[in-house]
Formats: structure tokens, sequence, C-alpha cells
């Protein structure tokens, strides 16, 4: 057996002492790390862009292979799912709207008003232990760190590195990931339903001709019905055709409640959990299928009310813990391909112009 | 000047470098796509610990050390934490011939599958001694299994293609 030789012994010793010196400079958070990394993708990416395109036959072969099967029956299982959700969207869309209208009728910040930059995703990450992509987009479209980036389904993560044309997307399944969220709960007892449409319709269209046509809207999120009425908690003025704008309120009982939590990512394999939920009376027992929205507020990175998932698993904890929930996400993460990067900062990290 | 140049450019690390760059290449597209069962092919890890396996610890510590640091700089993860994992196993899969005199070439696949899932066992733990905790989890054996198996298919593969970039030329 060589011996080692002492100049080895050294270069060995030094680079293992500049890994170190690394380490600790990039936990905190120094540029130079980010600068050397930005001079190995100058040289790297022409090599990667090479590579791309070179094996790119082979991974479309691959995908043939192994995802056949499974692309087959997705795709017939959309074209059911597109089919259920047509008629809904229309609804949807028009809720969404008049609800946009009346939050900027109130000053409230909403989704509409944020600027946003669409972006590819060119790459997942080449490691067994980080939940990350990269996008094609990065600080020459305004896109900075801690950015809410979202699918057309819902959330998706957020930016943690930023480079010239490209950034890198922590998702949500990411253990590091963390957000505040809030549980929009419906209690079994105060659900509504729309017992018979046809008598919702003249009730609404003989008493408030202007509010609401009542549609057929069918959504599996509890206490989330686009355009919905609920016929029961219509207060109208005793004579109809008297001109005096009447008030669609939903009885007390039956409004969803909001309570916050954190949401926290626990890799590819196990679902994202929601925890620090308060055990209120008034928030009841949490149905599963309640939707989790971003909490927002001003020292959160997201804005509020981006759709996340729905509950999935309530698991309760004794004393007052509060319950632990398990998180449905609406976004599918194994499969992106376009994402959309709000380009929103908490008011606490706007700089003043 | 030019000689000097000369023989940096026709050095064993030099060519380690420019292969490790078209591994990396690999890595990082077609192999993030092609995942069996679900776990991604650890090219790089095979680069350092085949190196160790063939040319020894001292050798094998400063490909890993050098791949390592090539790998960090295109992962999310602290710079310099895969360089001193890769290095450190790379390190370890260079005492074979310690124990086994005159390893054939089988000998070696198994020492590369063998430390390939140790290093890869020892990624989520060096990350949660830096604090990105959450990656120990019971995954972490099927990931270091499927990588094991992996490169133990590629290692015999791979070995010529190391040996002949680690070749200690007459120039370099």
């Amino acid at each position: 057996m060589a011996v080692i030789s002492p100049q080895r012994r050294r270069a060995i010793a030094l680079l293992a002492l500049t890994s170190i010196i690394l380490v600790t400079l990039d936990l905190q958070q120094s540029g130079s790390t980010s600068a050397v990394r930005a001079v190995f993708g100058v040289f790297f990416r022409p090599v990667e862009g090479v590579a791309r395109v070179v094996t790119r036959p082979v991974s479309n072969a691959w995908n043939g292979i192994t995802n056949y099967n499974d692309v087959t029956a997705e795709n017939r299982l959309l074209r059911e799912k597109i089919a259920q959700q047509e008629g809904a969207s229309v609804a949807a869309a028009a809720s969404v709207r008049l609800s946009q209208e009346l939050l900027a009728l109130n000053g409230l910040p909403t989704l509409a008003g944020i600027n946003s930059v669409s972006a590819q995703v060119i790459g997942d990450s080449p490691s067994n232990f980080a939940q990350s992509v990269e996008i094609n987009q990065g600080s020459e479209s305004g896109i900075k760190v801690g950015m809410p980036v979202l699918n057309a389904a819902g959330l998706v993560g957020k930016i943690t590195k930023v480079f010239a044309n490209r950034a890198v997307i922590m998702l949500i399944t990411d253990p590091e990931y963390a957000l505040s969220v809030k549980v929009v709960n419906t209690p079994k007892t105060t659900a509504s339903t729309v017992a018979d449409p046809e008598a919702a319709l003249i009730e609404t269209t003989t008493t408030v001709p202007i509010t609401t046509v009542p549609v057929a809207t069918t959504s599996k999120i509890p206490g989330f019905t686009p355009g919905s009425t609920v016929p029961t908690a219509v207060i109208t003025a005793p004579n109809a055709a008297v001109a005096v704008p009447s008030l669609t309120i939903p009885a007390g009982s039956s409004l969803a409640v909001r309570e916050t939590g954190v949401l926290e990512g626990r890799g590819p394999s196990r679902t994202p959990i929601v925890r620090f939920i308060d055990t209120e009376q008034r928030f009841g027992e949490i149905q599963l299928g309640s939707p989790i929205v971003s909490a927002g507020g001003s020292l959160s990175l997201a804005p509020p009310d981006i759709v996340v998932g729905t509950v999935t698993r309530v698991n309760k904890r004794l004393g007052t813990a509060g319950p632990v929930l398990e998180i449905g996400l609406v976004a599918d993460l194994s499969n992106l391909s376009f994402v959309r990067i709000l380009l929103y900062q908490p008011i606490t990290e706007q700089q003043a112009p | 000047m030019s000689l000097r140049f000369l023989r940096v450019m026709a050095s064993r690390w030099t060519r380690l470098v420019l292969v490790g760059l078209i591994f990396l290449g690999i890595q990082t597209t077609v192999l993030s796509e092609m995942r069996p069962f679900g776990v991604m092919v650890q090219l790089m890890l095979l680069i350092g610990v085949t190196a160790g396996a063939i040319y020894g610890p001292e050798v094998g510590a400063l490909s890993g050390l050098i791949v390592g640091l090539m790998y960090d700089c295109v992962l999310t993860t602290p710079l310099g934490l895969t360089s001193l994992v890769v290095g450190g196993v790379s390190f370890g899969a260079g005492l074979l011939p310690f124990f086994v005199r005159e390893p054939s070439w089988w000998n070696r696949a198994i020492v590369i599958a063998l430390f390939s899932a140790i290093g890869e066992m020892l990624f989520p733990v060096a990350q949660g001694m830096t604090g990105l905790g959450g990656w120990v989890q019971p995954r972490m054996f099927v990931v270091a299994l499927v990588v094991a198996l992996i490169n133990l298919f590629l290692a015999p593969i791979v070995m010529p293609l190391i040996r002949w970039t680690l070749k200690q030329s007459m120039i370099g």
C-alpha cells in the first residue's frame, strides 16, 4: 500500500478546508458563493445545453416506455374531468370576478392586481434530497428571491435562487418550505345546499332581479361553491316591485370559518402538513376536503387566498396541541411544464423608490 | 510558460474536470428525467467512488472533492457540502487494497456499489448537520439501495473511462 505523498495530502486538506469554508459562507448567505455558482454556470450551461439536445431522444424513449400506460389513463381521466369542469368553470370565473371587484372596491389586495411572469420549467433538481425545479426566467424579468410560484391549479412553491435568465423554485414538498395558510372550514352542522335549484331560481329572480343567477355548480371542496346562493338566507323586501336594493346575506351559521396555521413540506414521498391550528369551538370539527389557501399578511411571502390544496386527513392530538392536517396539493408537482411567478413582495420588503 | 500550460492541460485533473462536466451535463438533463423507482442515478458520486476504488484513497479523495464541488454548483444545498461527502466516501472506497491485495473488477464493482449507498445515505445526514433537516427519512434507505444497484450495474462501464481519465500522462 503506497503511502500518501505530502503534496497530495496538502491538496486533500486544502480542498476539504475550502469545502468547509464554502459551506460556512453559503450558510451565512454570502454573495461570494453565488458568484462561484454563476461563474461555473457560464462554463457549464453550454455543456448542459448540448447534453440536453443529444440526450433528448433517450429521455423521450424512456418516457415513452415507462409512462405510456399512465399517460393514456391520465388522458382518459382528464377528458372526463374537463367535461365535468366546463360548466362549473364559467360560474367560478363569474364568482371570482365578482369577488375581485368587491375586494378592489374595498381597497383590498387581489391576485388579479399583482403582475406576474410566465416561465417554462427547464429542469428538475439533480438530487434525491432536494425538491426544486429550474425555470427559464430570472432577475431580468423582475423575479426576486421569495416570490410565490403558481401553476394553473394553485401554489407550486417559491423562488429560492435567481440568476439573470433562470431561477430555482423550491417546491411546497421540500422540508425547508413553510408558509402561513388559512384553513377554510365549514362545520358539518352549518352545511347548506341548494335543495331545489328551480325553486331558488324562481325566488331569486322574482325578489332580487339583479343579484344572482343560480347555476348548478359542483365542487368537491366544502364551503367553496362558486356561484351558489343560500336560499334560506335571502332577505328580501316584502314587495318585490319596490326599487330598494335587497341584501343577500348568508346565515351566520353557514359562513365558512377560517383558521390560520403553518404549512410545511415533508419530502416527495409524504404529503405536506398544516400545524398550529387552534382548536376553537367556533372552528368546529375540520372537514375532509376543506380548502387550504395562503394567509397573506405583511410578513408573508405570498399574497392571501392562493389555493394550496385540500385537507385529506386530520390527525387529532391530545391537549391543546391542535390537530395536524395532511394536505392534498391541487398542483401536480410531478408534472410541471409552465408556471407563473407572482411579482409580489410583502410590504415589509418593498423598497421605497 | 507554454510547457507549464501544456502540463496543466494534459494533467489528469484537467481531464477529470472535462469528463466531470460531461457527466454533470448528463446528470442534470437526461438523468433528472429518467428516475427508476423515483430515484435519481448519481453519476457524480459514481465518478468519485470509482476513482477511489481504482487509484486508491488519495486520488479518490481528490477526485471526489473536485467532482463534488462541481456537483455542488448546480445544487441548492450549501456549496461544498456534496464535495465533502463525495470526497469522504471516495477516500473510503480507496481503502479497498488494504483488505484485498489484488482486487478483481467485480471486487471493485461491489465496493463502488457499497460506498455509493453509504454516500447517498450521508447526503441527508450532512444536510441535517448544516440545519437543512427533514431529509433523514426511511425513504433514504430505498434511495441508497437503488443507487447502489444502479452503480453496481454501471461500474464495469465507468471503470475503464475513469482509468483513462485519471491515467498519469508523461507530460502531466
